[in-house]
């Protein structure tokens, strides 16, 4: 460029002093003077403006950006300004810098350079920024949340604002009925409903996994009235539906909706949104299966909670349990009661205890209750029960085990008659009317692990007023006091039963749960299950022939 | 309880010249370190030759739950497939206790009485198991 500035004093002599060289530069160049008429063109100038012919006006021959760049080169807005810095501008479908540089005379010398390729890079750039921004925000909300409502609602709402003027998601339904989130005009709205996905071409494709069709194959015309949203004002006027690629099984898919006056999906906004519902997909999936996971672990937990207790047959029946902290609602201490048949039939009551805790522990303790329930028809042998419930449980493969008590009720006149057997577990309580604690005679060894087993059974009679508690040992080994290291044990449970007698059921449940929980306060502790089992202090109708409900009063 | 060891087991395997192994418990026997020893003695079980005799030394141990106790079941059925002679030596009273609540002590014959059980065992296999006697309260 400094070949410009040379001493001859017309656009001759400038062509002169640089000589041929300057009309073979490899980029396009032109010398205007100050009046704004073109002096000298060089080949390729000439072949970019054809109309740049020496002593034309270069408002003529020359893009307006260009024209308006000269003036303010001027010699006055040199002194104004400085020295101009190259101008930009559009020619065609090119896009052209040009760099003035201060000739002989005032003239300058323009020099173009092409860089449309520049620009396009620049602006692919640009969009590959944004894009790569959208698709980790659209990440970073979509998996924040594990609620399929909410991930439906970012992901058509996400849609809406950057991809196209409306969305539609239509997740995969029971029947004709789908879930579908709509996004459209900033609201975002949930509905199911009853819907034929072939109605909208692609759709029952992409609802199955397929690749999605190009956009340009959907006449936006033939859309059913449920995939275009209130809110989108004016005529839709392009349509894509892209499949939402889940785990395994597609997890819906989307329908993306443009107006008429917007632009139609290009092939890359059409790769650009494959890539955003694979990642919506992925979040859509990952909460349904949560939800789906959730809701088995409710039903697994509603059929392993204890039951409520009530009064059978004559005879009381109260149970308290308090999962520890770290197994929640459901750990491995289970009791039930089974009712005989008739009042003069004997009620089997249960209490066990599951060896671990969580999930593992709450399925084998569902597998006892269930198999005891099977088993109810030989409750008349213990022993036998405890044998065939044990092989049931017998597994090869680890050696997890129950220790339970076996309590089979039945009341005679004023007495209730108690045959207890231990599997392993620590031996009922007995309460007398006088408030002396006893252990039942009873004991043998826990199911589940061995096969062998061995047990005695105590026979037991309770005057009204009279309880026997089951246990498990999370209440004598329930550790507390001062340091909280210090287990509850043996002697003070023995001394608060002692302190219920004559109470009810329930009482005497509440009572020991109370003095337990108390002992613990907020120190580690395991699974605790209570049951007490008493013998009412009622009165004996006598005027009923004794064989129907209600013998007794209370 | 000292709480440097809380939820926490030490495990020392040696073997003898004569091939007993021994297996040497400290601290907690849980629901978290049940299968450490499980893996140890299953370890030892395997092992080229087959230790004599497996000699799990109790002295340290200051707590055992209810998978410590499936663990030692599980150990003892290793030790019955194998034919390995398994000892709990050393038992402090709070392993005493779970193993006769459970009714499971049986099983684990200390050294002293690992001959007169043995007898006795074979003499009852014979006949009709007696059950065990009541836990001691």
């Amino acid at each position: 460029m400094e070949s410009c500035e040379g001493p001859p004093r017309s656009a001759q002599g400038l062509m002169s002093s640089v000589g041929a060289s300057w009309l073979r530069a490899p980029y396009p160049a032109m010398v205007v003077d100050t009046a704004g008429t073109v002096v000298e063109a060089n080949a390729r100038a000439a072949a970019l403006f054809p109309g740049a012919v020496r002593g034309a006006r270069l408002a003529d021959a020359a893009p307006d950006w260009l024209v308006r760049g000269h003036r303010s080169t001027g010699p006055g807005a040199a002194r104004r300004a400085g020295p101009a810095g190259p101008v930009r501008g559009r020619h065609g479908t090119r896009t052209l810098e040009a760099h003035p540089t201060p000739g002989e005379g005032g003239h300058t010398v323009w020099w173009l350079v092409d860089d449309t390729d520049r620009s396009q890079a620049q602006a692919a750039l640009r969009s590959e920024q944004e894009r790569t921004a959208f698709l980790a925000d659209a990440s970073s909300r979509l998996l924040a949340s594990l609620n399929t409502e909410r991930c439906m609602e970012v992901t058509v709402g996400m849609a809406a604002e950057h991809l196209a003027d409306a969305a539609v998601l239509v997740a995969p339904g029971a029947g004709r009925r789908h879930p579908l989130a709509v996004a459209a005009g900033g609201t975002v709205t949930h509905r199911t409903a009853r819907i034929d996905p072939s109605a909208v071409p692609g759709l029952a494709e992409a609802l199955q996994g397929f690749p999605p069709v190009p956009s340009r194959w959907i006449d936006p015309a033939a859309l059913p009235d449920w995939a275009v949203p209130e809110a989108l004002t004016g005529p839709v006027g392009s349509v894509a539906v892209t499949p939402l690629p889940g785990h395994g099984v597609p997890a819906g898919a989307l329908i993306l909706l443009r107006r008429g006056d917007h632009a139609a999906f290009d092939a890359s906004e059409e790769v650009f949104a494959r890539i955003f519902a694979a990642r919506a997909g992925i979040a859509l999936s990952a909460a349904r299966l949560y939800t789906e996971q959730s809701g088995i672990t409710a039903t697994l937990m509603a059929e392993l909670l204890p039951p409520a207790l009530r009064q059978v047959h004559g005879v009381e029946y109260a149970g308290g349990y308090r999962a520890s902290k770290e197994t929640e609602r459901v750990g491995g201490d289970f009791y039930d009661v089974h009712p005989g048949a008739g009042p003069d039939d004997e009620t089997l009551a249960v209490l066990g205890d599951v060896c671990g805790k969580g999930l593992q522990a709450a399925v084998l303790t569902g597998k006892i209750r269930n198999t005891l329930q099977a088993l109810l028809p030989l409750a008349d042998d213990h022993g036998r029960l405890l044998c065939l419930l044990n092989g049931a449980l017998l597994s090869s493969h680890h050696t997890r085990f129950a220790t339970l008590v076996l309590a089979s009720v039945r009341r005679s006149g004023g007495v209730t008659h108690l045959r207890l057997t231990s599997a392993g577990h620590p031996a009922p309580l007995i309460l007398r009317q006088d408030g002396t604690v006893e252990e039942a005679d009873t004991s043998g060894t826990l199911v589940g692990a061995l096969p062998d087993l061995r047990s005695t059974t105590a026979h037991v009679d309770l005057q009204p007023g009279e309880t026997c508690l089951l246990y498990t040992d999370g209440v004598t080994e329930a550790r507390g006091g001062p340091l909280g290291d210090v287990m509850w044990g043996d002697e003070r449970l023995r001394d608060t039963l002692a302190e219920c007698a004559d109470m009810p059921a329930e009482a005497v449940v509440e009572h020991i749960q109370l003095a337990a929980a108390t002992w613990t306060g907020d120190h580690r502790q395991d699974d605790v299950a209570v049951m007490a089992i008493t013998a009412p202090r009622t009165t004996h109708l006598t005027a009923v022939d004794g064989h129907t409900r209600g013998r007794y009063t209370a | 309880m000292n709480a440097d060891r809380y939820d926490y087991l030490d495990l020392v395997t040696t073997v003898d010249g004569s091939g007993v192994a021994r297996i040497r418990l400290g601290g907690e026997l849980d629901w978290e370190t049940a299968d450490d020893l499980t893996a140890a003695a299953r370890s030892c079980l395997t092992a080229d030759p087959p230790p004599r005799r497996l000699r799990l030394d109790c002295a340290g141990l200051t707590l055992c739950d209810s998978l410590g106790l499936a663990a030692l079941l599980m150990i003892h059925r290793k030790a019955g497939e194998t034919g390995t002679p398994l000892h709990l030596d050393n038992r402090p009273p709070l392993l005493d206790r779970l193993l006769e609540l459970t009714g499971t002590a049986y099983l684990f014959a200390t050294a002293e009485e690992a001959g007169g059980r043995m007898a006795a065992a074979e003499q009852a296999a014979a006949t009709r198991p007696a059950p065990p006697p009541p836990p001691s309260s």
